[in-house]
């Protein structure tokens, strides 16, 4: 399901329409041959966590050396050194750079990266 | 300081008996950043965004600790710097030399925050006196020290 639909529902709603007209169905089955487990996980898991809506954003400031930022780059993102070299320029000129576009848990990962080598990184909501 | 050579994962250095006892002492200040320093987001309000930085700063305090431990065992091991004719020649792998640059831009980051974060493009924001002074050198000596690995690393490939 598309990230953007589930967020315009409160928890519990998606329940009412996918369970509902089954249930209507099959009203007379003692057992019904649904998963309950299987579903209520996918319902109620923290639908933040799935989405991909977090930026992992680098900063300018005037400390952190050009090369450094480059080479950090490069090691947290595997990335080649031309792609850092534009990144790190963008900090650099515009004042921050998106680095990543990920899920909740990815972008933390990344900003944690980042910050243990003293980048200025945040992740924001998009 | 020179880079010697790479050899397999090990990369040789030489520094004289100044740079070593620089480089020593600079390595002997970390930690300086504050672990609050870090934020994990600037202006959006995420999802248990309390517990969320607090686990952001264990992580980095975590990592801290164990930055630390690597450089005390550094600075207490025997064998890691052996004399030659222009100073002392050590080794370091390309692990060390990671956790050696987030020591140093502990150092670097640290030392800029205590000057009060100054804007370095701003010739007239960086104020040199006594109080100030060591602030300067330390920064300027941790920035020395990346270039130096950092270039080596460059180098080698």
């Amino acid at each position: 399901m598309p990230a953007g639909s589930r967020r315009s529902q409160k928890p519990g709603a998606l329940d009412s329409c996918v369970v509902k007209p089954y249930f209507a169905d099959m009203a007379a089955v003692a057992t019904p041959a649904v998963h309950p487990g299987i579903q209520t996980e996918e319902l109620t898991g923290s639908s933040t966590e799935l989405e991909t809506g977090y930026l992992v954003i680098c900063w300018n400031d005037p400390i952190n050396l050009m090369d450094y930022v480059t080479h950090v780059f490069q090691v947290v993102f595997g990335w080649e050194r031309r792609k850092a070299e534009r990144h790190m320029l963008e900090v650099h000129k515009l004042g921050k750079s998106v680095l990543a576009r990920e899920s909740l848990e990815k972008a933390e990962f990344y900003v944690h990266q980042l910050q243990k080598y003293q980048l200025h990184a945040t992740m924001e909501r998009e | 300081m020179k880079f010697i050579r790479q050899y397999q994962n090990a990369f040789t250095f030489e520094v004289s008996g100044r740079e070593k006892s620089w480089l020593l002492a600079i390595l002997k200040l970390f930690p300086l950043v504050p672990l609050s320093h870090h934020r994990l987001s600037k202006t959006t309000k995420l999802p248990d965004q309390e517990a969320n930085q607090r686990l952001l700063e264990e992580s980095l305090k975590a990592q801290r600790d164990e930055n630390q431990k690597l450089v005390l065992a550094m600075l207490s091991e025997t064998g890691r710097f052996n004399p030659c004719a222009s100073g002392f020649r050590f080794d370091l792998t390309r692990l060390e030399i990671e956790w050696l640059l987030q020591v140093l831009n502990d150092v670097r980051l640290g030392s800029w925050l205590a000057l009060g974060s100054p804007d370095l493009a701003q010739e007239d924001q960086l104020v040199l006196n006594a109080k100030t002074l060591p602030q300067i050198q330390r920064m300027e000596l941790a920035g020395m020290f990346e270039m130096f690995f950092l270039n080596a690393v460059s180098r080698a490939g």
